[in-house]
């Protein structure tokens, strides 16, 4: 029997952890999977249990992705791949499993059959790019034991930004869908910050692409439900940085202001989108109180008096006031929305824009061309 | 949830690895001391528990725990030019039953590799953290047994994944005669059963209620102002002296509270009785998340043959959906608890009398010398009471008047079913004499023993020689070829008259007073003060 199927696509800010957890709660007796691709968001998702119900229920099990595939994906049933211990995961930047290099540079990766070269280290650590692919193996090998047991343990599995996923995490989705579980997926296409995967498979999908993908490459018989709606307000964005920050995906349903009075009441004095002079950055700075945004920790103009963060890293988080200092592809774009945006610039450009409550300024020197639709002019106040 | 098999290497007396499979329901392990029973209870509670002893063993690790022949096997092989891996002890529980708690558990972490539910204790070389000190150690080459100080417990689940106590569903209830205490002094195992009775809830109002103790207890008065006068008394530092209730362990009410019986601290009670008890709390665990394994250690040491009975009546009666293994080497207990649930155990050997070709006629024999077999280290098989008198009389004859029984031979009269018990013995590889009558034709009686022929554990003995005579009794032939007339055949009438105290003129006369008086007869013999010649084949049966 098919468990139930759900994606639902969210906008930033639309309260998609508060939308799992409340939904985890609901189920009552039967046991729960929680699972997301980072770390911070897997204790955020433990913090919201705690802020909403007080404790984390007893039949809900919290953990990443990673800890996900390494516990109940590959370590159950990997006897019929290999014998020896995994010790654990080691992140990887670039493609894993490196045999040699030519004398051109050319680099030649171990064969898939060398088990322990291909997928591990020399420590037995898996790499973090080959981890979903040894967990579809070892499902494979088993002829389907591993699915099969996840199934049993947690008829409920709830995924939280499952658009970090890709290559093989997407045949794990899929191989889920397909199951009895029921799978509940949340995600921001436009939110897609961390490329977890240097496979070529489903390179396609890579950048968001995961609602095309579930519509694409499961079967017929497997139906998912796609959900837009239930989380396209914002109730953290003001109705100026949605229509801003939606410009950035338009082929996606723009994300509303949620109007509800809750969300709207202690709307601050100062609000909107903003084009800051590098000469007001400091006087900005010291009356709007903003958080700076910036790409990396070396980005250049960052005050250091001042708190600031990384783009990645401020992922999830919401604040009254940004400021984002802008790269180079970004202020081009927001001159001509028609050049090329690197899919990761723009998730992180998307992200950033999307921190705010009232106010999002981008600090850089217009020149005299019109400014972007929505933003205005920052002006001292004489 | 069921344990349905275990399965034990160089763990005591287990060489090796010694796979044992359980009945869901009942199940009474028989054997002889040191037969390893103990052991198999021991090993599952160790696997379900991490303790031994009431203790975790992980503190508690010594070389000892190993088997013997391991340990010599890796430390003669350590100067060798192929040195041994150190030796490690598993422990692995495989479970039966589809429910979800169990899904948890599942894998293919186990020894068979095998799609199954179940968890495996390890104690094991710590190759991570001891790698080098190891090899340091063996370079020195003074390693005389198991370096235990750089070895590790693990307790994993067949999923590979770390587990404790509380995450296998299956929980174990140890009854033994031993006492375990907690600090206290209140029973490590009583507290344990409790506590796996109540309910999670339940728990949860316990710990908290002594907790509410504790600091009703702190936030006393009285003891504020006993405090004051310690310090003032104690004056030995700036510093405030105070007394209070430990509030820092993290030790469970089940560590610091005791179970009373009619007010009687639980440990104060007769031995018998915390036994009775301590079953029928674990009996009475009813619990959908979760099983209990009684594991019930010889239980007729402290009970009163009533207080057994009914205990056996709790067991066979009210066990309802519990898993039971008891050790037991009371006959009464086995033959009581159904032969049915037996599994004989015997150095290693298993033997379940339900599988046996003959099962249908142990379970209705009384069960006690199917016992005495299984018991036994040898066992001399005779026919009946006159051959077993004249059997021991000649084995105390060659072995300075002791009995059979004093060296663990048991000598069985078994009437006509030497087949069945050789069954049993060979299942159980025990050594096993065979005393039988030739009944005049040699060829049928090895035709009957042909099985055992070139058995290194059974021995069949019979007279090879066919004696033949014109005697008739009551128009029928006499049968030359039993044991009377072939102890006359090896020693003269004069001899046999003054033992027996008969004054027979012939032979004739001798074999009919010895047909006709059978038991006297060998009574007299056994008796005798005179020596007594035995035939060849009993000869080869006393034989060492």
């Amino acid at each position: 029997m098919i468990g139930e199927n759900k994606i639902v696509i969210a906008a930033a800010g639309s309260g998609k952890t508060t939308y799992l957890v409340e939904e985890a709660v609901k189920i009552k007796g039967e046991r729960v999977l929680i699972t997301t691709y980072t770390e911070s968001n897997e204790a955020e998702i433990r913090q919201k249990f705690f802020e909403l119900v007080g404790h984390v229920p007893a039949n809900v099990v919290i953990m990443t992705w990673f800890s996900f595939l390494i516990t109940h994906g590959v370590k159950p049933f990997q006897g019929s791949l290999f014998e020896f211990p995994v010790s654990g995961m080691v992140l990887v930047s670039a493609q894993s499993g490196l045999k040699f290099k030519t004398r051109q540079g050319q680099p030649v990766f171990w064969a898939e059959n060398e088990i322990d070269k291909h997928y591990f280290d020399p420590v037995r650590r898996v790499y973090s790019d080959k981890l979903p692919k040894l967990a579809i193996r070892c499902n494979e090998k088993s002829g389907g034991a591993v699915m099969d047991r996840i199934s049993r343990i947690f008829p409920h599995v709830l995924v939280d930004e499952v658009q970090d996923l890709a290559g093989y995490d997407l045949d794990i989705l899929a191989a889920l869908a397909r199951s009895s579980v029921r799978l509940l997926m949340v995600g921001d296409p436009r939110q897609v910050t961390y490329l977890t995967h240097h496979e070529r498979r489903y390179q396609k999908y890579a950048d968001g692409g995961i609602v095309d993908f579930l519509r694409n490459e499961l079967p017929k018989k497997v139906p998912v439900d796609i959900d837009e709606t239930t989380l396209n307000r914002s109730h953290r964005n003001s109705a100026v940085i949605c229509t801003v920050s939606s410009r950035l995906f338009p082929v996606l349903p723009a994300s509303q202001a949620c109007d509800c009075v809750r969300c709207r009441t202690g709307s601050a004095a100062w609000n909107g989108a903003f084009i800051l002079r590098t000469a007001d950055y400091a006087h900005y700075l010291a009356t709007v109180r903003p958080m700076q945004l910036r790409d990396k920790i070396t980005s250049l103009g960052v005050d250091q008096r001042w708190p600031a963060m990384n783009f990645g890293e401020s992922k999830g988080r919401g604040f009254d006031h940004v400021v984002i200092l802008p790269t180079e592809p970004m202020r081009l774009w927001l001159s001509d929305h028609a050049t090329n945006l690197k899919p990761q610039s723009r998730a992180k450009f998307y992200v950033a824009l999307t921190r705010g409550r009232h106010s999002v300024a981008i600090a850089m020197d217009w020149g005299t061309s019109p400014l972007p639709t929505g933003f205005s002019l920052y002006e001292r106040a004489s | 949830m069921k344990i349905e098999k275990v399965k034990i290497t160089n763990f005591k007396c287990y060489e090796g690895t010694f796979t044992l499979a359980l009945n869901d329901g009942l199940n009474v392990i028989v054997g002889a001391n040191e037969s390893g029973k103990t052991t198999i209870l021991e090993a599952i509670h160790l696997a379900l528990t991490g303790l031994l002893h009431g203790r975790p063993l992980k503190n508690d690790l010594t070389s000892y725990l190993f088997n013997l022949v391991a340990q010599n096997k890796y430390v003669h092989s350590l100067g060798t030019a192929s040195p041994l891996p150190p030796p490690a002890i598993t422990i692995e529980l495989f479970f039966s039953g589809s429910s979800n708690e169990l899904a948890e558990l599942e894998g293919d972490g186990n020894s068979e590799r095998a799609k199954r539910s179940g968890v495996v204790y390890k104690i094991e070389f710590d190759e991570e953290n001891y790698k080098g000190p190891y090899e340091e150690l063996v370079k020195a080459g003074e390693l005389t047994s198991i370096p235990v100080e750089y070895y590790t417990t693990t307790m994993r689940s067949f999923a590979r994944k770390g587990v404790t106590a509380r995450n296998i569903p299956i929980k174990s209830a140890l009854i033994d005669s031993s006492s375990t205490r907690l600090q206290n002094g209140s029973d490590v195992y009583v507290s344990r059963i409790i506590r796996d009775v109540l309910e999670e809830k339940e728990r949860a109002s316990i710990s908290q209620a002594h907790r509410k103790l504790k600091e009703a207890f702190v936030a006393n008065p009285n003891l504020k102002l006993i405090n004051e006068r310690i310090t003032q008394a104690a004056k030995i530092s700036q510093k405030a002296v105070s007394i209070s209730v430990d509030l820092s362990s993290q030790t469970a009410w089940e560590n610091s509270l005791m179970t009373y019986i009619d007010l009687i601290p639980f440990q104060y009670i007769g031995k018998g009785e915390q036994c009775v008890i301590k079953t029928k709390l674990a009996l009475s665990a009813k619990k959908n998340a979760e099983a209990t394994a009684v594991l019930l250690e010889e239980p007729e040491n402290h009970l009163s043959h009533t207080r057994l009975n009914e205990l056996i009546a709790d067991l066979t009666e009210k066990h309802g959906q519990k898993q039971i293994i008891i050790s037991t080497h009371s006959s009464f207990v086995a033959n009581k608890l159904g032969l049915d649930h037996l599994i004989v155990l015997r150095s290693g050997e298993v033997a379940r009398i339900s599988e046996l070709e003959a099962s249908d006629f142990f379970k209705k024999l009384a069960g006690y010398d199917t016992l005495r077999l299984a018991l036994a280290a040898k066992a001399i098989l005779v026919e009946g009471d006159s051959d077993e008198l004249v059997v021991q009389r000649a084995y105390m004859d060659a072995n300075e008047g002791r009995l059979p029984i004093q060296d663990g031979i048991d000598v069985i009269s078994v009437g006509t079913a030497f087949l069945r018990f050789l069954e049993l013995a060979d299942a159980l590889k025990i050594p096993v004499a065979v005393v039988t009558d030739n009944d005049g034709d040699t060829t049928v009686v090895e035709k009957k023993y042909a099985a055992f022929k070139d058995s290194s554990t059974v021995r069949i003995c019979f007279d090879p020689v066919v004696d033949t005579g014109p005697l008739m009794v009551k128009d029928k032939p006499y049968n030359y070829n039993t044991l009377e007339p072939k102890l006359l055949k090896a020693n003269d009438r004069a001899t046999l008259n003054a033992i027996l105290g008969t004054s027979a003129t012939t032979d004739d006369e001798l074999r009919i007073h010895m047909r006709a008086n059978k038991t006297e007869s060998a009574l007299a013999i056994f008796n005798s003060k005179t020596a007594v010649t035995y035939p060849d084949y009993i000869q080869k049966a006393i034989a060492p």
